[in-house]
Protein backbone atom coordinates (compact mmCIF):
# COMPACT_ATOMS: atom_id res chain seq x y z
CA UNK A 1 0.00 0.00 0.00
CA UNK A 2 1.34 3.51 -1.01
CA UNK A 3 1.77 6.37 1.19
CA UNK A 4 -1.15 8.31 -0.29
CA UNK A 5 -3.08 4.74 0.15
CA UNK A 6 -2.64 4.76 3.88
CA UNK A 7 -3.32 8.80 4.01
CA UNK A 8 -6.84 7.87 2.08
CA UNK A 9 -7.84 5.14 4.68
CA UNK A 10 -6.80 7.69 7.54
CA UNK A 11 -9.17 10.15 6.39
CA UNK A 12 -12.03 7.39 5.54
CA UNK A 13 -11.65 6.06 9.51
CA UNK A 14 -11.55 10.23 10.76
CA UNK A 15 -14.64 10.51 8.54
CA UNK A 16 -16.85 7.81 9.81
CA UNK A 17 -15.45 7.96 13.39
CA UNK A 18 -16.70 11.97 13.22
CA UNK A 19 -19.84 10.69 12.03
CA UNK A 20 -20.55 9.11 15.06
CA UNK A 21 -24.19 7.27 15.59
CA UNK A 22 -25.13 8.80 11.79
CA UNK A 23 -27.10 11.32 10.91
CA UNK A 24 -30.27 9.32 11.58
CA UNK A 25 -29.69 9.43 15.24
CA UNK A 26 -28.11 12.70 15.18
CA UNK A 27 -30.74 14.70 13.08
CA UNK A 28 -33.49 12.86 15.76
CA UNK A 29 -31.81 14.66 18.46
CA UNK A 30 -31.72 17.92 16.49
CA UNK A 31 -35.16 17.75 16.51
CA UNK A 32 -35.47 17.53 20.03
CA UNK A 33 -33.30 20.83 20.57
CA UNK A 34 -30.48 19.19 21.98
CA UNK A 35 -26.52 19.64 20.70
CA UNK A 36 -24.54 16.62 20.37
CA UNK A 37 -21.23 15.52 22.27
CA UNK A 38 -19.14 16.83 19.02
CA UNK A 39 -21.05 20.26 19.09
CA UNK A 40 -21.01 20.97 22.72
CA UNK A 41 -16.89 20.28 22.81
CA UNK A 42 -17.01 22.89 20.12
CA UNK A 43 -19.01 24.99 22.01
CA UNK A 44 -16.72 24.64 25.04
CA UNK A 45 -13.73 24.92 23.70
CA UNK A 46 -11.84 28.17 22.22
CA UNK A 47 -12.01 27.67 18.11
CA UNK A 48 -9.09 25.54 17.00
CA UNK A 49 -8.07 24.08 20.49
CA UNK A 50 -9.19 20.83 20.29
CA UNK A 51 -7.15 17.74 20.24
CA UNK A 52 -8.81 14.25 20.32
CA UNK A 53 -7.39 11.26 22.17
CA UNK A 54 -9.16 8.35 20.80
CA UNK A 55 -10.82 8.94 17.75
CA UNK A 56 -10.19 5.43 16.44
CA UNK A 57 -11.22 3.71 19.65
CA UNK A 58 -13.86 1.25 19.11
CA UNK A 59 -15.65 -1.50 21.28
CA UNK A 60 -12.90 -4.10 22.13
CA UNK A 61 -15.25 -6.79 20.65
CA UNK A 62 -14.59 -7.46 17.56
CA UNK A 63 -18.30 -7.72 16.21
CA UNK A 64 -19.18 -4.19 17.86
CA UNK A 65 -16.19 -2.53 16.50
CA UNK A 66 -18.10 -0.85 13.16
CA UNK A 67 -21.01 0.54 15.11
CA UNK A 68 -19.57 2.11 18.13
CA UNK A 69 -16.86 5.21 16.54
CA UNK A 70 -15.11 6.81 19.39
CA UNK A 71 -16.50 3.68 21.50
CA UNK A 72 -19.52 6.60 22.09
CA UNK A 73 -17.25 8.48 25.14
CA UNK A 74 -15.44 11.45 23.07
CA UNK A 75 -12.09 12.28 25.20
CA UNK A 76 -9.91 15.16 24.76
CA UNK A 77 -7.68 18.41 25.12
CA UNK A 78 -8.26 21.99 24.79
CA UNK A 79 -8.75 25.46 25.84
CA UNK A 80 -11.00 27.49 27.49
CA UNK A 81 -10.22 31.14 28.15
CA UNK A 82 -6.91 30.39 27.22
CA UNK A 83 -6.32 27.54 29.96
CA UNK A 84 -5.76 24.01 29.27
CA UNK A 85 -8.79 21.90 29.86
CA UNK A 86 -9.20 17.46 29.56
CA UNK A 87 -13.09 16.91 28.33
CA UNK A 88 -15.00 14.05 28.26
CA UNK A 89 -18.60 14.23 26.66
CA UNK A 90 -20.58 11.32 26.29
CA UNK A 91 -22.26 10.75 22.39
CA UNK A 92 -25.50 9.05 23.14
CA UNK A 93 -26.16 8.48 19.54
CA UNK A 94 -23.17 5.31 19.88
CA UNK A 95 -25.02 2.56 22.42
CA UNK A 96 -25.79 5.06 24.20
CA UNK A 97 -22.52 6.20 25.33
CA UNK A 98 -23.02 2.91 27.53
CA UNK A 99 -19.62 2.33 29.74
CA UNK A 100 -17.30 -0.33 28.12
CA UNK A 101 -13.69 -1.94 28.34
CA UNK A 102 -12.36 1.04 25.79
CA UNK A 103 -14.03 4.14 26.60
CA UNK A 104 -13.46 3.18 30.44
CA UNK A 105 -9.50 3.36 29.37
CA UNK A 106 -10.19 6.85 27.60
CA UNK A 107 -11.92 8.55 30.87
CA UNK A 108 -8.77 7.33 32.82
CA UNK A 109 -6.77 8.47 30.58
CA UNK A 110 -8.15 11.74 30.98
CA UNK A 111 -8.52 11.78 34.63
CA UNK A 112 -4.48 11.01 34.77
CA UNK A 113 -3.40 13.60 32.43
CA UNK A 114 -5.62 16.26 34.31
CA UNK A 115 -4.46 15.43 37.38
CA UNK A 116 -0.62 15.39 36.18
CA UNK A 117 -1.13 18.42 34.15
CA UNK A 118 -2.65 20.30 36.24
CA UNK A 119 -5.81 20.58 34.68
CA UNK A 120 -9.83 21.23 35.11
CA UNK A 121 -11.36 18.06 33.87
CA UNK A 122 -14.88 18.72 32.07
CA UNK A 123 -17.70 15.46 31.71
CA UNK A 124 -20.55 16.40 29.49
CA UNK A 125 -22.46 13.71 30.71
CA UNK A 126 -25.22 11.93 29.29
CA UNK A 127 -25.17 7.94 29.23
CA UNK A 128 -27.31 5.13 29.65
CA UNK A 129 -25.23 3.12 32.02
CA UNK A 130 -23.12 -0.28 31.84
CA UNK A 131 -22.74 -1.38 28.13
CA UNK A 132 -25.01 -4.68 27.68
CA UNK A 133 -24.66 -7.51 27.20
CA UNK A 134 -20.39 -7.11 27.54
CA UNK A 135 -21.36 -6.50 31.32
CA UNK A 136 -23.12 -9.81 31.87
CA UNK A 137 -22.15 -12.48 34.08
CA UNK A 138 -18.94 -13.71 35.42
CA UNK A 139 -16.97 -12.44 32.61
CA UNK A 140 -18.80 -9.24 32.71
CA UNK A 141 -17.60 -8.93 36.52
CA UNK A 142 -13.87 -9.10 35.14
CA UNK A 143 -13.66 -6.33 33.39
CA UNK A 144 -14.46 -4.28 35.83
CA UNK A 145 -12.82 -2.70 38.48
CA UNK A 146 -9.33 -2.49 36.90
CA UNK A 147 -8.44 0.98 38.48
CA UNK A 148 -8.49 0.91 42.15
CA UNK A 149 -8.50 4.68 41.92
CA UNK A 150 -11.36 4.95 39.42
CA UNK A 151 -13.54 6.80 41.79
CA UNK A 152 -10.73 8.24 43.90
CA UNK A 153 -10.89 12.01 43.87
CA UNK A 154 -8.33 13.89 45.53
CA UNK A 155 -9.11 17.17 43.86
CA UNK A 156 -5.42 17.90 42.58
CA UNK A 157 -7.34 20.17 39.74
CA UNK A 158 -11.18 20.98 39.41
CA UNK A 159 -13.52 18.49 37.96
CA UNK A 160 -16.73 19.83 36.18
CA UNK A 161 -19.94 17.79 35.09
CA UNK A 162 -22.85 18.95 33.39
CA UNK A 163 -25.80 16.80 32.94
CA UNK A 164 -27.19 16.87 29.67
CA UNK A 165 -29.53 14.22 28.89
CA UNK A 166 -30.78 10.88 30.62
CA UNK A 167 -27.59 10.47 33.03
CA UNK A 168 -27.26 6.75 34.22
CA UNK A 169 -24.42 5.10 35.59
CA UNK A 170 -20.60 6.60 34.55
CA UNK A 171 -22.43 10.26 33.98
CA UNK A 172 -23.96 10.11 37.36
CA UNK A 173 -21.00 8.88 39.14
CA UNK A 174 -18.88 11.31 37.94
CA UNK A 175 -21.03 14.20 38.51
CA UNK A 176 -21.17 13.00 41.91
CA UNK A 177 -17.72 12.99 42.06
CA UNK A 178 -17.14 16.82 40.80
CA UNK A 179 -16.68 20.10 42.30
CA UNK A 180 -19.51 21.51 40.47
CA UNK A 181 -22.34 20.36 38.43
CA UNK A 182 -24.51 21.97 36.13
CA UNK A 183 -27.88 20.40 34.94
CA UNK A 184 -30.00 21.54 32.11
CA UNK A 185 -33.74 20.98 32.91
CA UNK A 186 -35.35 18.29 30.98
CA UNK A 187 -32.10 15.97 32.22
CA UNK A 188 -31.88 13.04 34.50
CA UNK A 189 -29.52 11.92 37.14
CA UNK A 190 -30.65 8.33 38.96
CA UNK A 191 -28.66 5.47 39.75
CA UNK A 192 -30.53 3.36 37.28
CA UNK A 193 -33.34 4.52 34.61
CA UNK A 194 -36.71 4.78 35.21
CA UNK A 195 -37.10 1.75 32.97
CA UNK A 196 -34.85 -0.72 35.30
CA UNK A 197 -36.28 0.92 38.30
CA UNK A 198 -39.91 0.47 37.46
CA UNK A 199 -38.83 -2.97 36.59
CA UNK A 200 -37.45 -3.21 39.72
CA UNK A 201 -39.75 -2.26 42.05
CA UNK A 202 -42.76 -3.43 40.03
CA UNK A 203 -44.63 0.19 39.70
CA UNK A 204 -44.79 2.74 37.32
CA UNK A 205 -41.70 5.42 37.84
CA UNK A 206 -41.81 8.97 36.42
CA UNK A 207 -38.17 9.76 35.22
CA UNK A 208 -38.70 13.32 36.01
CA UNK A 209 -39.49 12.39 39.67
CA UNK A 210 -36.92 9.96 39.74
CA UNK A 211 -33.81 12.25 38.91
CA UNK A 212 -35.00 15.54 37.54
CA UNK A 213 -33.89 19.10 38.51
CA UNK A 214 -36.23 19.60 40.94
CA UNK A 215 -35.32 17.03 43.31
CA UNK A 216 -31.25 17.65 42.10
CA UNK A 217 -31.68 21.19 43.06
CA UNK A 218 -34.08 21.26 45.84
CA UNK A 219 -33.99 18.24 47.68
CA UNK A 220 -30.91 16.15 47.45
CA UNK A 221 -28.54 18.94 46.68
CA UNK A 222 -26.16 17.37 44.30
CA UNK A 223 -26.68 20.08 42.00
CA UNK A 224 -25.62 23.50 41.70
CA UNK A 225 -26.82 25.28 39.09
CA UNK A 226 -29.87 24.42 37.04
CA UNK A 227 -30.06 25.75 33.38
CA UNK A 228 -32.73 25.77 30.51
CA UNK A 229 -30.61 24.42 27.55
CA UNK A 230 -27.21 22.88 26.63
CA UNK A 231 -26.13 26.47 25.36
CA UNK A 232 -26.58 27.65 29.49
CA UNK A 233 -25.16 24.64 30.35
CA UNK A 234 -21.52 24.67 28.34
CA UNK A 235 -21.68 28.73 29.25
CA UNK A 236 -21.97 28.21 33.03
CA UNK A 237 -19.05 25.94 32.97
CA UNK A 238 -16.73 28.65 31.70
CA UNK A 239 -18.08 30.66 34.10
CA UNK A 240 -17.67 28.48 36.98
CA UNK A 241 -14.11 28.06 36.13
CA UNK A 242 -13.14 31.46 36.06
CA UNK A 243 -13.31 31.51 39.55
CA UNK A 244 -10.91 28.76 40.18
CA UNK A 245 -7.34 27.63 39.96
CA UNK A 246 -6.27 25.29 36.87
CA UNK A 247 -5.00 23.55 40.33
CA UNK A 248 -4.60 22.91 43.80
CA UNK A 249 -0.96 24.54 43.68
CA UNK A 250 -1.22 27.89 42.35
CA UNK A 251 -3.76 30.86 43.40
CA UNK A 252 -7.59 31.33 41.31
CA UNK A 253 -6.63 34.06 38.78
CA UNK A 254 -6.93 37.73 39.30
CA UNK A 255 -9.62 39.38 37.53
CA UNK A 256 -9.66 43.28 36.08
CA UNK A 257 -12.14 45.13 38.77
CA UNK A 258 -15.19 46.37 36.61
CA UNK A 259 -15.88 50.27 37.42
CA UNK A 260 -17.98 51.70 40.36
CA UNK A 261 -16.95 48.53 42.25
CA UNK A 262 -17.03 50.08 46.07
CA UNK A 263 -20.32 51.89 44.96
CA UNK A 264 -23.37 49.18 46.20
CA UNK A 265 -21.70 48.56 49.01
CA UNK A 266 -22.32 52.18 50.76
CA UNK A 267 -25.96 51.43 50.28
CA UNK A 268 -26.25 47.99 52.93
CA UNK A 269 -28.12 49.89 55.33
CA UNK A 270 -30.76 50.24 52.59
CA UNK A 271 -31.12 46.47 53.15
CA UNK A 272 -30.46 45.00 56.28
CA UNK A 273 -33.16 46.31 58.92
CA UNK A 274 -31.43 47.17 62.73
CA UNK A 275 -35.07 45.55 64.00
CA UNK A 276 -33.66 42.05 63.88
CA UNK A 277 -37.28 40.78 63.76
CA UNK A 278 -36.97 41.83 60.23
CA UNK A 279 -36.05 39.68 57.81
CA UNK A 280 -34.24 40.12 54.15
CA UNK A 281 -32.90 38.69 51.46
CA UNK A 282 -28.69 38.77 52.48
CA UNK A 283 -28.20 37.74 48.85
CA UNK A 284 -28.63 41.48 48.02
CA UNK A 285 -26.18 42.21 50.88
CA UNK A 286 -23.47 39.93 49.04
CA UNK A 287 -24.28 41.75 45.33
CA UNK A 288 -23.36 45.15 47.09
CA UNK A 289 -20.42 43.69 48.87
CA UNK A 290 -19.07 41.62 45.40
CA UNK A 291 -17.27 43.15 42.21
CA UNK A 292 -20.49 44.26 39.88
CA UNK A 293 -21.73 41.24 38.32
CA UNK A 294 -19.39 38.77 39.79
CA UNK A 295 -21.62 36.65 42.10
CA UNK A 296 -22.32 33.29 41.25
CA UNK A 297 -24.52 31.58 44.04
CA UNK A 298 -24.46 27.53 44.11
CA UNK A 299 -27.34 25.35 45.08
CA UNK A 300 -29.57 28.11 45.41
CA UNK A 301 -32.93 25.97 45.65
CA UNK A 302 -31.16 23.70 48.26
CA UNK A 303 -30.47 24.48 52.21
CA UNK A 304 -31.86 27.91 51.27
CA UNK A 305 -31.33 29.84 55.00
CA UNK A 306 -27.48 28.93 53.76
CA UNK A 307 -26.69 31.15 51.09
CA UNK A 308 -23.56 30.12 49.50
CA UNK A 309 -21.47 31.79 46.46
CA UNK A 310 -18.78 32.78 44.69
CA UNK A 311 -17.64 35.95 44.22
CA UNK A 312 -15.08 38.22 43.24
CA UNK A 313 -13.56 41.32 45.36
CA UNK A 314 -11.01 43.36 44.46
CA UNK A 315 -10.77 41.14 41.09
CA UNK A 316 -10.32 38.33 43.98
CA UNK A 317 -12.06 34.77 44.32
CA UNK A 318 -13.67 34.82 47.52
CA UNK A 319 -15.95 32.11 48.64
CA UNK A 320 -18.92 33.74 50.61
CA UNK A 321 -21.30 31.78 52.99
CA UNK A 322 -24.29 33.91 54.34
CA UNK A 323 -27.68 33.18 56.63
CA UNK A 324 -30.54 34.14 55.07
CA UNK A 325 -33.42 35.49 57.02
CA UNK A 326 -35.82 35.39 54.22
CA UNK A 327 -35.88 31.72 54.96
CA UNK A 328 -36.27 29.92 57.72
CA UNK A 329 -35.50 32.74 59.71
CA UNK A 330 -31.83 31.94 58.86
CA UNK A 331 -31.81 28.94 61.14
CA UNK A 332 -29.78 26.31 60.30
CA UNK A 333 -31.04 23.18 58.92
CA UNK A 334 -29.22 20.00 58.24
CA UNK A 335 -29.43 20.68 53.75
CA UNK A 336 -28.00 23.72 55.07
CA UNK A 337 -24.95 22.29 57.24
CA UNK A 338 -24.16 19.57 54.46
CA UNK A 339 -24.27 22.90 51.98
CA UNK A 340 -21.57 24.74 54.09
CA UNK A 341 -19.27 21.59 54.68
CA UNK A 342 -19.44 20.62 51.03
CA UNK A 343 -18.41 24.51 50.16
CA UNK A 344 -15.67 25.15 52.64
CA UNK A 345 -14.23 21.59 51.61
CA UNK A 346 -14.42 23.08 47.94
CA UNK A 347 -12.93 26.76 48.92
CA UNK A 348 -10.19 25.04 50.78
CA UNK A 349 -9.15 22.31 48.38
CA UNK A 350 -8.50 25.01 45.52
CA UNK A 351 -6.70 28.12 47.49
CA UNK A 352 -10.39 30.22 47.55
CA UNK A 353 -10.29 32.29 50.62
CA UNK A 354 -13.98 32.40 52.79
CA UNK A 355 -16.05 35.02 54.22
CA UNK A 356 -18.45 34.35 56.64
CA UNK A 357 -21.84 36.78 56.93
CA UNK A 358 -23.79 36.00 59.80
CA UNK A 359 -27.08 36.95 60.76
CA UNK A 360 -28.87 33.03 62.56
CA UNK A 361 -30.73 32.76 65.18
CA UNK A 362 -29.33 28.86 65.82
CA UNK A 363 -29.70 25.86 64.40
CA UNK A 364 -32.95 24.87 63.24
CA UNK A 365 -33.96 22.07 66.21
CA UNK A 366 -36.59 19.73 66.02
CA UNK A 367 -37.47 16.02 65.07
CA UNK A 368 -36.94 16.33 61.17
CA UNK A 369 -33.63 17.62 62.02
CA UNK A 370 -32.66 14.49 64.54
CA UNK A 371 -34.02 11.86 62.21
CA UNK A 372 -31.78 13.19 59.91
CA UNK A 373 -28.85 13.25 62.32
CA UNK A 374 -28.36 16.74 62.57
CA UNK A 375 -25.33 16.55 65.60
CA UNK A 376 -23.33 14.58 63.09
CA UNK A 377 -23.93 17.49 60.11
CA UNK A 378 -22.91 20.13 62.50
CA UNK A 379 -19.76 18.35 64.17
CA UNK A 380 -18.82 17.42 60.48
CA UNK A 381 -19.27 21.07 59.79
CA UNK A 382 -17.19 22.61 62.64
CA UNK A 383 -14.06 19.44 61.66
CA UNK A 384 -13.82 20.68 58.38
CA UNK A 385 -13.59 24.28 59.71
CA UNK A 386 -10.70 23.56 61.89
CA UNK A 387 -9.46 21.52 59.08
CA UNK A 388 -9.92 24.97 56.47
CA UNK A 389 -6.02 26.60 55.75
CA UNK A 390 -7.39 29.36 53.34
CA UNK A 391 -8.06 32.71 55.27
CA UNK A 392 -11.30 32.99 56.90
CA UNK A 393 -12.98 36.33 57.78
CA UNK A 394 -16.19 36.73 59.78
CA UNK A 395 -18.50 39.65 60.09
CA UNK A 396 -21.21 39.67 62.53
CA UNK A 397 -23.86 41.63 60.86
CA UNK A 398 -26.85 41.02 63.39
CA UNK A 399 -27.68 37.95 65.79
CA UNK A 400 -25.60 35.05 65.92
CA UNK A 401 -26.62 32.87 68.73
CA UNK A 402 -25.94 29.14 70.04
CA UNK A 403 -23.32 26.98 68.86
CA UNK A 404 -24.32 28.04 65.43
CA UNK A 405 -21.79 31.23 66.64
CA UNK A 406 -18.52 28.81 66.53
CA UNK A 407 -19.81 27.45 62.93
CA UNK A 408 -20.26 30.90 61.36
CA UNK A 409 -16.32 31.77 62.45
CA UNK A 410 -17.35 32.77 65.92
CA UNK A 411 -13.77 32.96 68.27
CA UNK A 412 -10.81 31.56 66.98
CA UNK A 413 -12.80 29.79 64.23
CA UNK A 414 -11.83 32.31 61.68
CA UNK A 415 -8.83 34.55 60.83
CA UNK A 416 -10.55 37.80 61.98
CA UNK A 417 -13.75 38.66 63.51
CA UNK A 418 -15.61 41.82 62.67
CA UNK A 419 -19.13 43.13 63.90
CA UNK A 420 -21.26 45.69 62.96
CA UNK A 421 -22.89 47.80 65.87
CA UNK A 422 -25.91 45.86 65.01
CA UNK A 423 -24.33 42.60 66.04
CA UNK A 424 -26.37 40.65 68.90
CA UNK A 425 -24.46 37.81 70.50
CA UNK A 426 -25.78 35.66 72.96
CA UNK A 427 -26.65 31.63 73.25
CA UNK A 428 -30.23 32.35 72.72
CA UNK A 429 -33.23 35.15 73.49
CA UNK A 430 -33.76 35.81 76.83
CA UNK A 431 -37.24 35.79 76.51
CA UNK A 432 -36.59 32.23 75.00
CA UNK A 433 -33.91 31.39 78.02
CA UNK A 434 -36.82 32.25 80.49
CA UNK A 435 -38.97 29.49 79.88
CA UNK A 436 -36.14 27.03 78.91
CA UNK A 437 -34.42 27.54 82.75
CA UNK A 438 -37.44 28.78 84.87
CA UNK A 439 -40.89 27.11 83.33
CA UNK A 440 -42.54 30.42 83.56
CA UNK A 441 -44.21 31.80 80.51
CA UNK A 442 -45.08 35.93 80.17
CA UNK A 443 -48.94 34.97 79.87
CA UNK A 444 -49.15 32.73 82.66
CA UNK A 445 -47.40 34.81 85.17
CA UNK A 446 -46.17 38.27 83.64
CA UNK A 447 -45.08 40.04 86.57
CA UNK A 448 -42.84 36.97 87.85
CA UNK A 449 -41.29 36.57 83.79
CA UNK A 450 -40.03 40.24 83.77
CA UNK A 451 -38.57 39.85 87.02
CA UNK A 452 -36.74 36.63 85.96
CA UNK A 453 -36.32 38.49 82.29
CA UNK A 454 -34.08 41.44 83.86
CA UNK A 455 -32.14 38.82 86.08
CA UNK A 456 -30.95 36.32 82.73
CA UNK A 457 -30.88 39.50 80.34
CA UNK A 458 -26.94 40.31 79.46
CA UNK A 459 -25.26 42.96 77.31
CA UNK A 460 -25.37 41.18 73.75
CA UNK A 461 -23.48 44.24 72.12
CA UNK A 462 -20.96 44.10 69.63
CA UNK A 463 -18.55 46.16 72.20
CA UNK A 464 -18.73 43.86 75.01
CA UNK A 465 -17.33 41.32 72.36
CA UNK A 466 -14.85 44.03 71.01
CA UNK A 467 -14.02 45.06 74.59
CA UNK A 468 -12.96 41.37 75.41
CA UNK A 469 -11.17 41.11 71.85
CA UNK A 470 -13.42 38.19 70.49
CA UNK A 471 -14.24 40.79 67.70
CA UNK A 472 -11.29 42.87 66.03
CA UNK A 473 -13.32 45.29 64.66
CA UNK A 474 -16.55 47.23 65.15
CA UNK A 475 -17.48 48.91 61.67
CA UNK A 476 -20.14 50.90 59.76
CA UNK A 477 -21.99 48.24 57.78
CA UNK A 478 -21.22 50.50 54.37
CA UNK A 479 -17.27 49.61 55.04
CA UNK A 480 -17.82 45.98 54.77
CA UNK A 481 -16.59 45.82 50.94
CA UNK A 482 -13.19 48.30 51.74
CA UNK A 483 -12.92 45.94 55.33
CA UNK A 484 -12.98 42.78 53.88
CA UNK A 485 -10.60 43.65 51.05
CA UNK A 486 -8.04 44.67 53.44
CA UNK A 487 -8.49 41.74 55.60
CA UNK A 488 -8.19 39.12 52.99
CA UNK A 489 -4.93 41.11 52.25
CA UNK A 490 -3.89 41.12 55.37
CA UNK A 491 -4.39 37.69 55.66
CA UNK A 492 -3.08 35.97 51.98
CA UNK A 493 -1.19 33.43 52.81
CA UNK A 494 2.31 34.79 51.18
CA UNK A 495 4.59 32.06 52.77
CA UNK A 496 2.92 29.64 50.75
CA UNK A 497 2.28 31.44 47.65
CA UNK A 498 -1.72 31.42 48.72
CA UNK A 499 -1.62 27.92 48.36
CA UNK A 500 -3.05 26.11 51.59
CA UNK A 501 -2.41 22.95 52.80
CA UNK A 502 -5.56 21.24 51.29
CA UNK A 503 -6.30 18.77 54.83
CA UNK A 504 -9.69 18.77 53.34
CA UNK A 505 -8.65 17.30 49.78
CA UNK A 506 -10.26 13.80 50.29
CA UNK A 507 -13.43 14.81 51.98
CA UNK A 508 -16.34 13.65 50.18
CA UNK A 509 -17.17 15.46 47.24
CA UNK A 510 -20.98 14.57 47.75
CA UNK A 511 -23.27 15.10 51.02
CA UNK B 1 -55.67 23.20 37.57
CA UNK B 2 -55.72 22.11 41.54
CA UNK B 3 -54.53 24.62 43.73
CA UNK B 4 -51.30 24.99 44.79
CA UNK B 5 -50.94 25.17 48.67
CA UNK B 6 -48.58 27.71 49.98
CA UNK B 7 -47.22 26.20 53.37
CA UNK B 8 -44.74 27.36 55.74
CA UNK B 9 -40.92 26.44 55.95
CA UNK B 10 -41.01 26.70 59.64
CA UNK B 11 -43.52 26.48 62.95
CA UNK B 12 -44.91 29.27 64.56
CA UNK B 13 -48.01 31.52 65.13
CA UNK B 14 -49.39 33.59 62.18
CA UNK B 15 -48.39 36.90 62.68
CA UNK B 16 -50.03 38.87 59.93
CA UNK B 17 -52.16 37.77 57.22
CA UNK B 18 -50.86 40.04 54.10
CA UNK B 19 -52.74 38.81 50.91
CA UNK B 20 -57.33 38.51 50.82
CA UNK B 21 -58.79 36.16 48.83
CA UNK B 22 -58.65 37.10 44.78
CA UNK B 23 -55.34 38.81 44.94
CA UNK B 24 -52.97 38.00 42.38
CA UNK B 25 -49.24 37.83 43.39
CA UNK B 26 -46.23 37.22 41.21
CA UNK B 27 -43.83 34.04 42.50
CA UNK B 28 -41.55 34.87 45.71
CA UNK B 29 -44.21 37.43 47.18
CA UNK B 30 -45.00 37.35 50.73
CA UNK B 31 -48.59 35.68 51.96
CA UNK B 32 -48.10 35.47 55.31
CA UNK B 33 -45.85 36.26 58.27
CA UNK B 34 -45.20 33.38 60.87
CA UNK B 35 -43.73 34.67 64.23
CA UNK B 36 -41.01 31.98 64.58
CA UNK B 37 -37.90 32.37 66.73
CA UNK B 38 -38.68 36.08 67.67
CA UNK B 39 -38.91 36.92 63.72
CA UNK B 40 -41.20 37.64 61.13
CA UNK B 41 -40.79 34.88 58.83
CA UNK B 42 -42.38 35.62 55.64
CA UNK B 43 -44.13 32.38 53.11
CA UNK B 44 -43.05 32.96 49.75
CA UNK B 45 -45.78 32.15 47.16
CA UNK B 46 -44.08 29.33 45.40
CA UNK B 47 -45.58 30.27 41.95
CA UNK B 48 -47.57 33.19 40.39
CA UNK B 49 -51.78 32.86 40.87
CA UNK B 50 -54.62 34.07 42.46
CA UNK B 51 -55.38 33.26 46.24
CA UNK B 52 -58.08 31.04 46.02
CA UNK B 53 -58.47 30.23 50.44
CA UNK B 54 -56.68 31.77 53.47
CA UNK B 55 -56.10 28.53 55.42
CA UNK B 56 -54.69 30.57 58.60
CA UNK B 57 -56.39 33.10 60.99
CA UNK B 58 -53.93 35.75 62.87
CA UNK B 59 -52.45 33.89 66.01
CA UNK B 60 -52.76 30.09 64.96
CA UNK B 61 -49.94 27.98 65.38
CA UNK B 62 -48.90 26.73 62.32
CA UNK B 63 -46.35 23.65 61.99
CA UNK B 64 -43.60 23.41 59.46
CA UNK B 65 -44.92 22.04 55.68
CA UNK B 66 -48.44 23.32 56.73
CA UNK B 67 -50.66 25.08 54.21
CA UNK B 68 -51.43 28.64 54.65
CA UNK B 69 -53.11 29.70 51.71
CA UNK B 70 -53.79 28.08 47.78
CA UNK B 71 -53.12 29.25 45.04
CA UNK B 72 -55.38 29.08 41.99
CA UNK B 73 -54.27 30.48 38.16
Amino acid sequence: MTIKAKLNELETRKAKALAMGGPEKLSRRRAEGNLNARERIDKLLDAGTYVESGLFATSHLPEAREKTPADGKIAGFGKIEGRPVALVSNDMTVMGASSSVVNGKKIRHMREVATRSGMPLVFLGESTGARMPDRMGAQGRAILGQDPAEYQRMRQSPWVSALLGSCYGSSTWYACMSDFVVMRKGAQMAVASSRVTSMAINQPVDAEELGGWKLHSETTGLVDVVVDSDEKAIETIKRYLSYLPSHNNEAAPVHDVPAGADEAGKRILDIVPADGSKVYDVRKVVEAIADPGSVFELKARFGKSLSTSLIRLNGRTVGVLANNPMFKGGAIDVDACNKATSFLVFCDSFNIPIVFLVDQPGFLIGLEGERRAAPSKIINWMNALSLVTVPKISVIMRKSYGQAYLNMGGGRNSDEVICWPTADLGFMAPEVSVNVLFGVKKEEDPARYEELLQQVTRDTSAWNLAALYETQDVIDPSDTRSCLISMLDVHRKRMGSEVGRHLLSNWPTSY
Amino acid sequence: MADTDVVSEVTGSVWKILVAVGDSVEADTPVVLIESMKMEIPVLAPDAGVVTKILVAVGDPVSEGQAVVALGT
